[in-house]
């Protein structure tokens, strides 16, 4: 039993937590000025260098509130569903590979948590048990329309996790292997474009497959403009209407800790992660991420949300026939390619 | 008992069955009734994995994996076969079905 | 290996601990909560056989989709408490019981005087490892060996969608069917060669943005009094 290795996982596994808990924090400030930016006010400033000690003084708030649980509310997992939403949120960010091997008090130690063979696959599981946070959010509260709320939002999500997990599988064909180390690595190959040496980054030879992914993610996670089940006009807040203080905190936070491991998921398979220009480094990674963050703020500031026969008609009638149809053309090229056609 | 063996699967593969068998004879209600059966399917899933491991076979694997997508089509039409059912008798007690008896 | 005996027996606990909550909680929703925990532990114990691509499939399958649906129906059909597992029936209870026992020692006496062995095959961790992993492996024997069963499967999932399709809106397939029959049927005995069936009364397809046809298929009514208004026919239904 390799007992070192053992505890340099769990070790690099608490420092990732502990980023992204702060990282978290930070992008709720990021929100709310960047919605700001775009409809031409200004945005937390007042607490602290612009506004930077907002989220601290948010949590503080809500830490602060008064617990309130419902008296028709299932007891027991009125109390765990939130937990269950927010433990399992930064779960598919251990098998995310933050960089190259470093060695550190004489022992190679590699940058990511975990490396299983089914990574890929790995991080669709935790996303499809992340959907339990919300139906038995929705049932626990002992109201009809968080039930209701909690039901859309469940059909919402599980709909759009098929085509998440269906837009990468043009990915595993082209790589032959769903760890995200053996994807990373397929990427910084050269593909050769008409003359042009680029890196193979799967945004350049599998286009259809991110713009479906990018979709996909926004809904999974819940945010605008797929936000129906939780939008403020709509069944007061869905799911979460009978969570208060710090409760309603889990969910909120674990909303915004899903879209950054998503967003380092999408930088690490379609935009080649840690590989840069000049040196290979986790500053790639987060700026590539960075990127993913500020489009989903700016869809949020931008689009108005669908309704939600649209929604679902957009996931199964459109959506899924074409990432079908990305799989069917990608198996071609590629048995083209090797000369088995 | 400081090794693991296959036998320690099997005892665990026995005891899921027997516990789903005990619920699908013991409760009443129907959806219950069928979360048994998915545990007793499950049950079965792990004896034939342990029988991959142990034989360094993949066919238990496989086999393994077809019986989930089996229990998945089987959980779909069971569960709409429970819902047009309730609709029909405003019920889910399975005690309360007896149509085919009378 | 003695660690990997202590996490196996702590998992095992746990799955056998969660099923027997399945089967005593006296809330659905609290059953259904604790088959999630006994699914995700035995997913542990399939990585503990090395068996990695089948926990994640149970985890994405079992727990991630079927487990949802059941919950779905509970939601939708459970509407109201139905007295259960402790508020009778003891003789079903104890015959349950006991029948469970007396299986579990037959099938402990079978497991622990067990003299029959698979032929090995010939898939050795150090095999699976050359091919690229567990689910290398198992893509090439699936789809060499095994294609008949995956086309099968295949039939099979189709026939329950389609099945699944029916009992949830069985008047769509109704409508569907008799214009199936209206278009494809030759009468012998009529004249003209077509049935004179009813035409099915379509509903009006709402314009995009719109939940109601605009006007529709209704005249403006004048009502003189509050009656009068309220017999109106609902939409969809046409004036008889």
């Amino acid at each position: 039993m390799d007992w070192e290795a053992l505890i340099v996982s769990y070790l690099l596994g608490f420092v990732l937590l502990n980023i992204l808990l702060v990282l978290m924090a930070y992008m709720t400030w990021f929100e709310r000025r960047l919605v700001a930016f775009f409809q031409d006010r200004i945005g937390p400033n007042r607490t602290g260098p612009f506004g930077l000690l907002q989220p601290i003084a948010d949590g503080v708030k809500l830490i602060s509130k008064e617990d309130i649980v419902p008296a028709n509310a299932d007891r027991l997992i009125f109390l765990v569903a939130p937990l269950l939403s927010f433990v399992l949120a930064p779960l598919g960010a251990l098998v995310v590979p933050f960089g190259d091997s470093i060695t550190l008090f004489g022992r190679q130690i590699d940058l990511y948590v975990i490396d299983i063979n089914v990574a890929a696959l790995y991080f669709l599981a935790v996303g499809s048990m992340g959907v339990y946070g919300i139906i038995l959010g929705g049932y626990a509260s002992g109201n009809r329309y968080s039930l209701l709320g909690a039901l859309r939002s469940t059909a919402q999500v599980i709909s759009y996790e098929l085509v998440l997990g269906l837009s990468l599988v043009g990915i595993f064909i082209l790589t032959g292997s769903l760890s995200l180390v053996e994807i990373l690595r397929a990427q910084q190959r050269t593909l050769i474009l008409g003359g042009l040496e680029l890196p193979n980054w799967f945004i350049l030879s599998q286009p259809l497959a991110f713009v479906l992914f990018l979709i996909a993610a926004v809904a999974e996670t819940n945010r605008a403009p797929f936000d129906l089940p939780e939008a403020e006009t709509e069944l007061i807040a869905g799911y979460f209407t009978e969570y208060s203080g710090f409760r309603f905190s889990f969910y909120f936070l674990a909303e915004y800790i899903n879209m950054i491991v998503v967003s380092l998921i999408a930088a690490t398979l379609f935009l080649g992660g840690i590989d840069g220009p000049f040196i290979d480094g986790v500053w790639w990674l987060v700026a590539k991420a960075f990127i993913f963050l500020f489009f989903y703020v700016w869809l949020r500031a931008t689009l108005p949300r669908f309704r939600y026969d649209q929604l679902m008609g957009l996931a199964w009638k459109v959506l899924l026939p074409l990432a079908l149809i990305n799989i069917g053309v990608t198996g071609l090229v590629r048995l083209w390619g090797i000369g088995a056609l | 008992m400081s090794e693991l063996t296959t036998a320690h699967f099997l005892f665990l593969s026995a005891a899921l069955f027997i516990i789903g068998m005990v619920g699908v004879l013991t409760r009443r209600n129907v959806l219950i009734i069928f979360m048994c059966v998915e545990l007793m399917l499950n049950a079965v899933n792990v004896t034939f994995i342990g029988f991959a491991w142990e034989q360094n076979a993949l066919t238990g694997q496989i086999f393994a994996l077809f019986v989930i997508a089996v229990a998945a089509a089987e959980a779909v039409i069971g569960l709409g076969i429970v819902m047009a059912l309730s609709r029909r008798l405003d019920t889910v007690d399975i005690d309360e079905v007896r149509q085919l008896r009378e | 290996m003695a660690i990997e005996v202590l996490i196996f027996y702590l998992l095992a606990g746990v799955a056998i601990a969660a099923a027997a909550g399945v089967v005593l909680a006296r809330n659905p929703v609290h059953s259904a909560v604790s088959l999630v925990l006994s699914f995700i532990n035995v997913a542990a114990i399939y990585v503990v056989l090395r068996a990695e691509f089948l926990a994640v499939a149970q985890i994405i399958v079992y727990t991630g989709a079927i487990i949802v649906l059941v919950l779905f129906v509970l939601m939708l059909v459970q509407q109201q408490d139905l007295p259960e597992f402790h508020g009778g029936r003891p003789l079903r209870r104890a015959v349950g019981f006991l029948l469970g026992l007396a299986l579990l020692a037959e099938v402990a006496a079978a497991i622990l005087t067990r003299s029959l062995r698979g032929a090995p095959g010939s898939w050795t961790p150090e095999a699976v490892a050359a091919v690229g992993g567990n689910i290398q492996a198992i893509g090439r024997e699936l789809y060499s060996a095994y294609m008949l069963p995956i086309q099968a499967t295949a039939l099979l999932l189709l026939a329950a969608t389609i099945g699944a399709l029916f009992l949830a809106r069985p008047e769509l397939i109704e409508e569907r069917l008799a214009v199936a029959r209206r278009l494809f049927t030759i009468s012998l005995a009529h004249p003209r060669g077509v049935d004179t069936l009813q035409p099915v009364a379509e509903l009006p397809a709402p314009q995009d943005g719109q939940l109601k046809p605009a006007g529709g298929d209704r005249s403006l009514v004048m009502a003189r009094t509050a009656e009068e208004f309220t017999e109106q026919p609902a939409w969809g239904e046409s004036r008889r």
